[in-house]
């Protein structure tokens, strides 16, 4: 290998060690599949009717990939707590990528979690991610039925309404 | 007249003004009527659906009679400060029962203005007050058209799809 050979093959590793601090190995930009404003306001709707067909008045919350409110909904019959409740259901779901009453479960035994204490974390269940494959897009949080359990169930009839456009 | 009468008469006037100050003669309850979250779901797509076909993505609030967020729609490839924009801007079309931007004009020249430095106040055009009559029952505020002007057409277009319903 000529000297001119060397030092080019030398910088050409310095270059990809300084990149792969930055990200994927060629630096390239990030290619995602984010949930539209069209879809967040199908999932939010399809759960609202879920709960009414039920006989409960929910509270909706539907985020976006970095947990940032999509679409909003606030249920006059529903409890005042019910808005900022299926928030933070729904922001607990995005950041753990699981359901927030799972995530209620793992932390059940431990009041000491320190997740517990992150802004808009919540141990209540109601809400569940939104997930292409593995990969959590969002989520969707459920407040104002008798039961985590029958939010959650809400929750599930939204995704479900668009399961088919999530890929 | 009689003095018993007399004293009665005076009483009941009394009475009357003592009522006046809390609301209805006979002290009753306020009847009012609020916008439901169909209602509101209703003029915030119809407002993003208008912008959109305008060519602007935008993100829209509608609030309620206490300015309370009863719907919130992050549009799709908006700038992040449209989402809280559109909700100060919803915010203080409510409070000044007027368009955000009328109060706007209004204070123009008067950046000391005391209402300015209020919580969720904005100068911003781009949100009309929701009325029955005089009376103010909610907000809509819009916000990522190029010019508060077309942020509030869309606001109007959203407002006029229920129009009939506001009464």
């Amino acid at each position: 290998m000529s000297k001119n050979a060397l030092r080019i093959a030398g910088v050409s590793v310095a270059s990809a060690l300084a990149c792969g601090l930055a990200g994927p190995a060629d630096a390239q930009l990030l290619t995602h599949k984010d949930l539209s404003l069209a879809m967040a306001t199908t999932i939010a709707r399809a759960t609202i009717d879920a709960c009414k067909a039920q006989g409960y008045n929910v509270s909706v919350h539907v985020l976006g990939r970095e947990g940032q409110v999509l679409v909003a909904v606030r249920n006059e019959n529903a409890g005042l707590a019910t808005f900022e409740n299926s928030m933070k259901k729904a922001y607990t779901a995005r950041t753990f990528a699981r359901s927030s009453g799972e995530f209620a479960d793992g932390v059940k035994g431990n009041p000491n979690a320190g997740a517990l204490f992150l802004t808009n974390i919540t141990p209540a269940r109601g809400a569940l991610p939104i997930k292409i494959g593995n990969e959590t897009i969002g989520a969707v949080g459920v407040s104002g039925a008798p039961g985590g359990d029958k939010d959650e169930a809400c929750a599930k009839a939204g995704i479900d309404k668009v399961a088919a456009d999530l890929k | 007249m009689s003095k018993t009468a007399l004293r009665a008469a005076g009483i009941s006037l009394a009475v009357a003004f003592a009522c006046g100050l809390a609301g209805s003669a006979n002290a009753q309850l306020v009847a009012r009527k609020d916008i439901s979250s169909a209602m509101a779901l209703t003029m915030a797509e119809t407002a993003i659906a208008t912008c959109k076909a305008n060519g602007y993505n935008v993100s829209a609030h509608v609030v309620g009679r206490n300015g309370e967020v009863i719907v919130a729609m992050r549009g799709d490839g908006t700038g992040p400060h449209t989402l809280e924009n559109s909700m100060k801007k919803a915010y203080t079309a409510r409070a000044q029962r007027r368009p955000s931007g009328d109060f706007g004009d209004a204070i123009k020249d008067n950046f000391t203005a005391g209402a300015l430095h209020l919580t969720n106040i904005t100068p911003a055009r781009g949100a009309l007050p929701i009325k029955i009559g005089e009376d103010t029952i909610g907000a809509i505020g819009v916000s990522g058209a190029p010019g508060g002007d077309k942020d509030e057409a869309c606001a109007k277009a959203g407002i006029d799809k229920v129009a009939n319903e506001l009464k």
